[in-house]
This record gives structure tokens, sequence and C-alpha cells, in this order.
């Protein structure tokens, strides 16, 4: 009996650190990742492997050429990533930059909330890493700029009534709601004609849903969106013309218009 | 159809051989989530990592869009399996009026069918239903075949927030170091998983799905994984215990990746379980009768146990994997299981197995099992009486595998034998030439 339980014990000891060796869902991105002057070439060898992740687990929805028509492309909503344009939505860089590869690694590894896009993380780092390599491959930017510094985010304010009541007037000075409505339920007049850059039809956020954005729910995660925009779509980025304390004001405004559960 | 009774012993051996083969493989599962089967397959049905972790989640992403709310309207999560071909059959010192002969036959059939439909009832809460259709006069076995439900589950996920809490309830499959159910070999399936001591009456095996709970849990990426079930035993008579015949299967399986070039990840583990089964029954004799067992009178419960280790080496890398696994297996049934048992009838196994996908279109596997008794339960038989040596190879090209269906043209070919009492080693020789296909 003795030696049973002796057995089950060092068979457990190494099963715990294997335990303790996972890495969880990396959500915070870092913000001083050193921006490169030139392009970066790319590595061979990872793009070899980052070939042979992405045709096992990626082609179906991105396609072949990358070009975000893969056989279950027709049913998909939204429409999958073409990679061949080097337009990304979620980015820590400013608008127009290409996103940074951290950037990518965390869009793999948390995946795109209520979208086909799930979490990859099960594939481990190197994987995810070899697969952002192979990405670069498929549009020509990559070969012309270095992804820009990731923006810098301040530390949140209070979120009080005074902030949220500024907000409502950055809200407003935007015409924020001629998109996302009145009452931030992505039914604004303009929302039902939106198309993004491939003519795919695109809806506005309804902020009243709360926690479920496809980009992030945490504080810094509008902050950053309201501050690069999401390239490609309708959303554009506002950092010319809010400060930080206006765009956390707008983030705590924002925040104050979740009034129902999914 | 009349068939002379050699020819039956001969067809229901392959009936026998063939029954385990078929399992899950959903490409409903694949139409709702808009991935590639080659996603959750290493290669179709065995799961790879990102499968094992959509299976432990209960069949979700996690990522918004598992409820069925969630899906259109005209999305219906059936799917079915069967393979389709030409099966060839050899088999050695077939016991004749005229003495022991060898046989050779071939027959155009299939294998049988699964009808599958699995999926979420709600946003943690997942099922699967797979029913196996009785398939008379028809099929490689040729014979008549009862339909049954080979799983029936409700399965309630991350109770109380924590992936380690979650639950199954119904017929289920054991968590094993291999699952037999996603086996890539059709002709034979993992002998060990279904091996009792000569003469024992325990009818539980590993290797069958189990009616009853089971309560699993894992990490983020399913690296550290457990599973505690119980169940009754297939097919044992009802006793008067509250679970009737209960034997608890555990398993505790952990994966680490190592990330470099030659070996990508390792996986260990450990399991074990223990069963009850009665040995005394109050019966009842009708008029011109025998003596029946009555249904929850069973006492003098006797145990038995199985208990083992698993190793798997995952080379080259995870996304297209040179695999090898060994996995050693023991086994103990009480002597008074073990008709004219004097001792615990006691046994060793175990197999190794290779399985290579360079591509998503080509997979090989190379399986070797060996089962030893070490004690005999009785001195009615030899000791050596019922040990077995099986060898399987497959080849599987891949012909189709995408978000809709899944197509493969499958070759295999399987050689096992098992000593009988007399000590001779009745051999068969099975070959396998066909279409397996999902949809």
């Amino acid at each position: 009996m003795r030696r049973s339980l002796l057995f089950v014990l060092l068979a457990l000891l190494p099963l715990g650190l294997i335990a303790a060796a996972e890495v969880p869902p990396a959500l915070d991105i870092p913000t001083t990742e050193a921006p490169t002057a030139a392009p970066q070439s790319l590595d061979a060898e990872r793009v070899k492997r980052g070939n042979a992740v992405y045709d096992r687990y990626c082609i179906s929805c991105h396609g072949v050429e990358g070009d975000g028509r893969g056989y279950s492309a027709p049913w998909l909503d939204p429409a999958p990533r073409d990679f061949t344009r080097g337009v990304f939505k979620w980015r820590s860089t400013p608008s127009g930059s290409l996103p940074t590869n951290e950037d990518l690694m965390r869009t793999l590894t948390v995946g795109l909330f209520h979208t086909n896009m799930p979490s990859w993380g099960v594939l481990g780092e190197r994987n995810l890493r070899d697969v952002v390599e192979y990405l670069k491959t498929f549009s020509p930017a990559w070969k012309e700029q270095a992804p820009a510094a990731p923006i810098q985010i301040p530390a949140e304010p209070t979120n009080d009534a005074v902030s949220r009541e500024k907000g409502g007037e950055v809200w407003t000075r935007l015409a924020c709601a001629s998109c996302h409505g009145a009452t931030g339920k992505g039914d604004g007049p303009s929302g039902s004609t939106l198309v993004d850059d491939w003519g795919h039809k695109i809806l506005p956020h309804d902020f009243t849903r709360g926690h479920y954005l496809k980009c992030g729910d945490r504080s810094e995660d509008l902050y950053r969106v309201f501050m690069t925009g999401m390239s490609g779509t309708p959303m554009p980025s506002y950092a010319e013309s809010l400060s930080p304390a206006e765009a956390w004001s707008l983030v705590h405004y924002v925040q104050s218009l979740v009034h129902e559960e999914p | 159809m009349f068939l002379a009774a050699p020819f039956r012993g001969v067809i229901s051996a392959v009936a026998l051989v063939l029954a385990p083969a078929l399992a899950h493989a959903l490409p409903a599962f694949a139409r709702k989530t808009g991935l590639a089967c080659s996603s959750c397959h290493e290669v179709w049905p065995r799961l790879n990592d990102f499968g094992q972790s959509f299976r432990d989640r209960g069949f979700r992403l996690e990522g918004g869009r598992d409820a069925p709310i969630e899906q259109p309207g005209s999305y219906w999560p059936l799917a079915m399996r069967t393979t389709v071909g030409y099966q060839w059959l050899r088999q050695a010192l077939v016991a004749t009026d005229g003495g022991t002969t060898t046989t050779q036959t071939g027959a155009f059939g299939f294998t049988g069918l699964d009808v599958l439909s699995g999926g979420t009832l709600a946003n943690k809460v997942s099922y699967l239903v797979t029913y196996t259709p009785g398939l008379t006069g028809a099929g490689f076995s040729q014979g008549p075949q009862d339909g049954d439900l080979e799983s029936a589950f409700v399965g309630i996920h991350d109770i109380g927030g924590s992936s380690w809490a979650n639950l199954r309830v119904g017929k289920h499959a054991i968590d094993l170091p291999i699952d037999e159910h996603r086996s890539l070999t059709l002709t034979q399936g993992y002998n060990v998983y279904h091996f009792h001591p000569q003469g024992s009456a325990v009818t539980y095996e590993p290797g069958e799905n189990q009616t009853g709970v089971e309560w699993y849990g894992h990490s983020d990426y399913s690296r550290l994984r457990y599973s505690i079930s119980v169940s009754n035993e297939n097919g044992a008579p009802l006793s008067g215990h509250w679970v009737s015949t209960p034997a608890v299967w555990a398993h505790l399986q952990g994966t680490q990746y190592v990330d470099n070039d030659l070996l990508a990840a390792v996986t260990a583990g450990v399991f074990g379980m223990s069963g009850w089964h009665p040995t005394a029954f109050q019966v009842l004799t009708p008029t011109e009768g025998t003596a029946a067992p009555v249904l929850g009178t069973g006492s003098s419960f006797k145990a038995y146990r199985r208990m083992g280790a698993e190793l798997h080496l995952t080379f080259l890398s995870i996304v297209f994997p040179l695999t090898a696994s060994a996995v050693a297996f023991t086994g103990s049934d009480d002597a008074g299981l073990i008709q004219s048992g004097v001792r615990d009838g006691q046994f060793v196994g175990g197999f190794g197995e290779l399985t290579y996908t360079p591509s998503l279109r080509w997979t090989g596997i190379v399986r070797y099992e060996q089962i030893r008794n070490t004690q005999a339960g009785s001195d009615a038989a030899p000791l050596a009486t019922g040990n077995l040596n099986a060898l399987t190879a497959a080849i599987r090209h891949t012909v189709e595998m995408t978000s809709r269906t899944e197509l493969a043209v499958h070759l295999e070919v399987s050689r096992s034998a098992a000593l009988a009492a007399d000590g001779t080693a009745p051999s068969t020789v099975t070959g396998l030439a066909g279409f397996d296909f999902a949809f």
C-alpha cells in the first residue's frame, strides 16, 4: 500500500510542475516594445514552421493565399482577416501602422470575442510565433515598413460622475451617436450603411451589451481602440482630436452605457 | 441467407474484431465553428491538443458563440460515419469436424454506422448522442446486430467558474491513455482495454463506453487533466447495492511542451480502476425451469482492479508529429470472480505505438500489443491460456478534410494470436482496404 502511494505521489510531482508551467492567455500587451527603424527580414526557419501551422489550423478561414477566402469564409461573419493588405483591426500601434508581434500574438492567444477566431493558446508560444512570422509573407507591407511603437496608455483616472459627464460631451462632439446610436446600442442613422475596406457590411458595436468587445473589455482596451482606431473599418483613430484625459472620460462614458446583459 | 457453421464462425470473429472500431468524429462541429477538421484532429478521428481542449471544454471554443441560440436556425448538429470497402480474413487452427484447418475469405461490406449528434444545449452545457443502428444482413459481419446508444450524456462545465470542475452524466467514454473510440486502426482495437483473466465473470471493459457519471477537470490548455468516472459494470447482473455493480476509473495525464526541433512534447499519465462484482444471488426457479438470479439481490462483492501508466513522446512538432506511445497495464480479478478460482487471476499487458503524420494527407501507424497472464485464477487451464500478441499496421490517405466532410482511403493489415488451453496459438490475419468517411 505504501509503495503504491509513493508511486502515485512520484507520478503526481512532474504533473504538478507541468501545471505550474502552463502559461495562461496573455492579456497584457507590453507598451514598451521597441520600434524597429527598418523592416525586419523574416526568419526563414520560423516561416517554414509557421507555414505548417497555418496549413493545419488557419487555412480553412484565411485561405491558401492569406486573402481571407478560405473554404469556410463564405459562411463566416465577420469575414476572416485578409492578410494580403497588411491591415489589422486590433493593434497597439497608431493608425496606419502595422501591428507588433505581440499584438498578433495577443489576437492568436486570446482570440476575438464573438467571432469565429478562437483562442489558439493551446498550440504553445513557439507555434504561435512561427505562424506570426508566416503571416508576414502574405503582404508586401511587412517588407516596406516596420511596426511603429505601441501607443502609451496613461494610468486610468478615477471613474466618477464628472469623468462620465465629460465623456458624454466628447461622445456628442465626435458624433459617435451617428454610428453607435444615441444610447450606444449600435443603431445610429449611419450604422446600416457601413462597410469595411473589403466591402463587407459592418455593424457598429452595441455598447449596451457591456463586456463583450472583440478587442478586449478592459478600460485600457477601450482606450486603445479610441486612440488607434480599427484599421480597415469605419472606426477611425481619435489620437489627433482627443487628449488622454478626454479619451479616459469617453471610456468611462461608454462603460456607463451598459444596461442589459446579453 | 444460410451460411455454413464454420463460415459463420469466421464472420462472427470479424464482427467481434470490428465492433469497437467506429467512433466519434463530428463534421457537425466543423460546420458550426468554420474550422477545418484538421484543427481538432491530428488525423481524423484522432484528436490533437486543440481538439482535446475543445472536447474537455464541452465542445466549446469559449468565444461567445457556443450556445445554440448563437447558431443559425438551420444549423442541425448531426453527423454520420462509416467505412466501406473490402476485407480479407485468414484464420489458422479453426476447428472443424474434420480437425483444424486454415480458413481464408474476403468480403465487400462496411463496418457499421454511427449516427452522431453533439454540441451544446446551453452556454456551459454539452451533450453527445451516438446511435449505432442494428444492421441485419449487411456489413462485413453479415449478421444481425443490436442497435445501441453508444454514447448518451449531458455535460455541465466550468462548475463554480473553474475548468477543474466538470460533470458528464450518462453513457460516456472512459478517459483512456489513447482513446479507442478515435483509433486510427479499423480491424483491431486495443485488446488490453478489453482483457480479462481466464474464467473471470467481470464484464467491465474500459474500452467500452460506461453508463455513469464522470467528474473531470483540466488546466486552461488541457495540458494537465484528470478524470474520475463512476459507473455500473456494463452487462453485469443487478445487485442489491445502491450503485449496482460499481466501478471507479481514475486517470491523471499531463503534457509538457518541449519545443525543440527534435522533441516537441512529452505526455505522461497514470490510471487505475477498481470495481466490485456480486458473486451471490437469491434465485428463482420456475416450474420445470432452471434457477435464475433475481435482479437486485446480488451480494458478496468481490473486487477487480486495473492500473497502469503511459508515456507519449511527440517528435518533430505537434503540428505534423511523429508520436511514440507506450502504455503499460496490469490487472487483477479476485479469486471469487473466477470460475473454479483458487487464487486471484492476474495479468500484465500493454502496447507500443508509432504514429507519423508528415502532412495533412498522410498518416502511418504501427502498433504492437502483448498481454501475459501472470497468475492463473484456477487450475483448469494453463497459466499462459489467453496470452496474446497483436500487430497492426495501417496507412491512411486523407482525400478530403474540410469544415464539411471527411474522406480517407484506409489500408490496413493486422495479425493477432491468443494462446489456447491446448497450447496452440490460433491466429487471425485481417486486411482491409476501404473508404472511411463522415459527413
